[in-house]
């Protein structure tokens, strides 16, 4: 848990999302710190993915207040987007280029100089190397995943967002991401991460926050997630 | 998906494209699809008869049924390019939608068979053989005319249909695109040798088109004989095209598509770091878009097809503006009107990036832009062989009709593209941008701005002065100047931008 005084790095407050006729965020309220990984956990249509694409600055709140490293999402939607690293929960990628292309367009636009190093690094430690220079049509929907999380990390944000990062993803590419949680957590940064994977979850954050109906019906410890007894916990928090 | 022929396979394939038809319609909008459906048909049967009432000259009629043989033949062979571009014809379910359900092959070809009206191009053929048709007849024979015009039109359909799907069987076997290129190349020269050593009238009036029309003719010259013969013929050769072309699909479908496979296992060679923002979003697209098997093919076939009918037909420059609206058109229906596909969904992310909007939407334009301009530039330049050196006028009708017709297509393409934005995977040869329906629409309001626009400067092609040409283009660009500003004012509003993104990103 981070000191009572220190400021939030994230700051959601009675956030709502409508489409239409259909409030997809009703009224959460999230705080994130630095250093602090917290996994958003929930049924399909709690919320989740809504509330990270709001704080990834693709989708602007309809009402609440959303502040990213002080900077109001809405009104400062750019500043946001440069400091936030963000895989998001569908696809991530575009069909007709390669990874090192999605890299470059990254590292382009987010005014990255000498990221070359890192980024090969990156490929080779989600075991992405061999297949850098191959477009992305052909990847397994576990490759596409792997790589969503390098251009989220590529440029170490200070705020790391992870829509279902785990997804269909092998035992390898989840160590690589748990690799990549810890070390955002040890530089400081505030890290999301936004899965249906219970134990995932709560071996990659320290907080878990738990969403129903596109609101949060709770904010506990990871470690009262575990065993048996979290789950029954968490199965009673979703019913 | 079972690849393997049954005895049972041809009903229930039917009954499938009927569940198929049902899912479609229920997830349409079915009231603006019956009106269209009426006026569509209403039309259709304006056009098969009334020209047959019309005061006209023996003279005039006799040389419409002169050219008709060669108008039928026209239309098996354009069908046949057009089956060959979508690699067997259009999907009436999304092959990545498609794959949870069990369909086979012969409903898959029983659907493209049934998609094949919905092209504003095979429409407009099928009027001007129908028209042509009763215009040539007379009030006497043209019902027993329009039968057997009517069932050619089905024939060909089914004919280039079976064509298409052998041709994709024979793409799919190693160096069947050789093959197929070899073919091409091979009737390319034999239609040159033709033209070239004046055998082509000769040739034409030996089509076997000729009997149908003379078999289409006889039931109003009292020879109701003849007229049953070529029906009952065409009625027994359409259910065997049919068939053939359901057992064509099942051999190409047991097969890998080589070309979509090769273009996605292939190693790019990285490219030095984009200088600027925007030249790094135009790479991005470019790649979108150049690097997907129905683009290459499509524009190879827009671009070319033309430019060759008109060094054929010794256009001149006047004629020749026609061309480039009809290039520009084709070109959008392959991804312009719904440009923000181009992503998939890895718009989210693309989105998630530090770029100002206006940047995405340059970027977009840009190379919507210059994908239109190269292919209708090339139509341009093959038809410009056989015309002879143009004077000033000619060559600023000219000039002036590629840019205006080819803006008019950009700001149409991406004003639809922010209003009815859809998920669409471009993967597949055979995908379009836009469910069928929606891309008739979009097909007949493009050929219809384009041709309106490109005959004002035709007839400014055949005025002396040529600033005329110039004077007139202005309001025509200014017009679609204003409507890309607004298309990109909707882009740059975060609220339509959410809309666009989430539609496209599934």
């Amino acid at each position: 848990m981070p000191p009572p005084d220190s400021r939030p790095v994230v700051d959601v407050r009675s956030l709502h999302v409508r489409f239409g006729e259909v409030a997809a965020v009703s009224g959460v309220d999230l705080q994130g710190h630095a250093g602090q990984a917290t996994a958003l956990l929930g049924r399909n249509g709690a919320g989740k993915s809504t509330t990270m694409r709001v704080l990834a600055g693709v989708v602007p709140p309809t009402a609440g207040e959303v502040h990213v490293a002080g900077f109001d999402v809405h009104t400062h939607t750019l500043a946001v987007k440069r400091l936030v690293g963000y895989c998001p929960d569908v696809g991530g990628l575009v069909p007709r280029a390669t990874p090192w292309e999605h890299l470059q367009l990254a590292a382009r636009l987010r005014r990255l100089d000498d990221w070359e190093a890192r980024g090969r690094d990156l490929l080779e430690r989600f075991e992405l190397g061999d297949v850098a220079h191959r477009i992305t049509a052909g990847f397994s929907h576990g490759m596409g995943r792997r790589l969503s999380v390098v251009l989220a990390a590529l440029h170490e944000p200070e705020v790391l967002l992870l829509d279902e990062p785990f997804d269909g993803v092998d035992p390898i590419g989840v160590e690589a991401t748990f690799d990549i949680i810890g070390d955002a957590r040890a530089r400081g940064a505030c890290v999301l991460v936004s899965t249906h994977l219970r134990e995932l979850a709560i071996q990659a954050c320290g907080t878990v926050l738990v969403m129903r109906g596109g609101a949060r019906v709770a904010t506990m410890d990871a470690a009262d997630m575990h065993g048996e007894d979290g789950a029954r916990a968490y199965r009673a928090l979703l019913d | 998906m079972p690849t393997a022929l049954s005895s049972t396979d041809p009903w229930r394939a039917v009954r499938d494209v009927g569940h198929l038809l049902w899912f479609r319609a229920a997830t349409g909008r079915r009231r603006v699809s019956r009106a269209v459906l009426l006026i569509v048909l209403a039309l259709t049967t304006a056009i098969a008869v009334v020209p047959a009432f019309v005061e006209r000259p023996d003279e005039r009629t006799l040389d419409v049924l002169i050219v008709l043989p060669t108008a039928l033949a026209a239309f098996l062979l354009l069908s046949v390019v057009s089956g060959l571009a979508s690699g067997g014809g259009r999907e009436l379910l999304p092959r990545d939608q498609g794959v949870a359900y069990p369909l086979s092959p012969t409903t898959d070809h029983l659907g493209a068979l049934l998609l094949t009206p919905l092209n504003v191009a095979w429409l407009v053929q099928t009027w001007a053989l129908l028209g042509a048709t009763a215009y040539a007849v007379g009030p006497a024979g043209v019902f027993g005319a329009q039968v057997v015009v009517i069932l050619w039109i089905v024939l060909a359909s089914s004919a280039a249909q079976a064509i298409a799907w052998a041709a994709e069987g024979v793409r799919r076997v190693p160096g069947g695109h050789l093959v197929l290129r070899g073919l091409g190349v091979l009737a390319a020269a034999t239609a040159g040798w033709l033209y070239f050593t004046d055998r082509l009238s000769a040739f034409l009036d030996g089509l076997a088109t000729r009997s149908l029309v003379l078999g289409a003719v006889s039931l109003g010259e009292g020879n109701a004989g003849q007229w049953i013969r070529t029906v009952a013929i065409l009625l027994l050769a359409i259910p065997l095209l049919v068939a053939a072309g359901a057992v064509a699909a099942h051999l190409a479908a047991r097969r890998h598509p080589r070309d979509e496979l090769r273009i996605e296992s292939e190693t790019r060679t990285a490219r030095k770091a984009p200088r600027s923002d925007l030249l790094a979003l135009l790479r991005l697209d470019r790649a979108s878009v150049w690097r997907v098997v129905p683009m290459r093919r499509g524009i190879m076939v827009l671009a070319l097809g033309p430019g060759l009918v008109g060094v054929a037909g010794g256009l001149d420059w006047a004629q020749m503006t026609i061309l480039p609206g009809l290039v520009a058109s084709g070109g959008a229906l392959l991804f312009g009107v719904n440009a923000w596909c181009l992503e998939g969904r890895g718009v989210l992310w693309r989105e998630s990036l530090p770029v100002d909007p206006s940047v995405v939407f340059d970027a977009r334009v840009v190379v919507l832009l210059e994908f239109l301009l190269v292919a209708s530039g090339i139509t341009v330049l093959l038809a410009a062989l056989r015309a002879g050196v143009p004077n000033p006028g000619e060559l600023a009708a000219i000039l002036c009709t590629w840019l205006v017709v080819v803006l008019q297509v950009v700001s149409a393409s991406m004003r639809w593209s922010a209003k009815r934005p859809f998920a669409v995977d471009l993967r597949s040869a055979r995908a379009t941008p836009a469910p069928p329906g929606v891309m008739v629409g979009y097909s007949a309001r493009l050929a219809v701005s384009t041709t309106l626009t490109s005959l004002i400067f035709s007839g400014l092609a055949r005025l002396p002065v040529w600033e005329l040409s110039v004077l007139v283009a202005l309001p025509f660009v200014a017009v679609s100047g204003v409507r890309v500003l607004r298309a990109r004012a909707v882009w740059l509003d975060p609220e339509q931008r959410v809309r666009i993104v989430s539609a496209v990103a599934g």
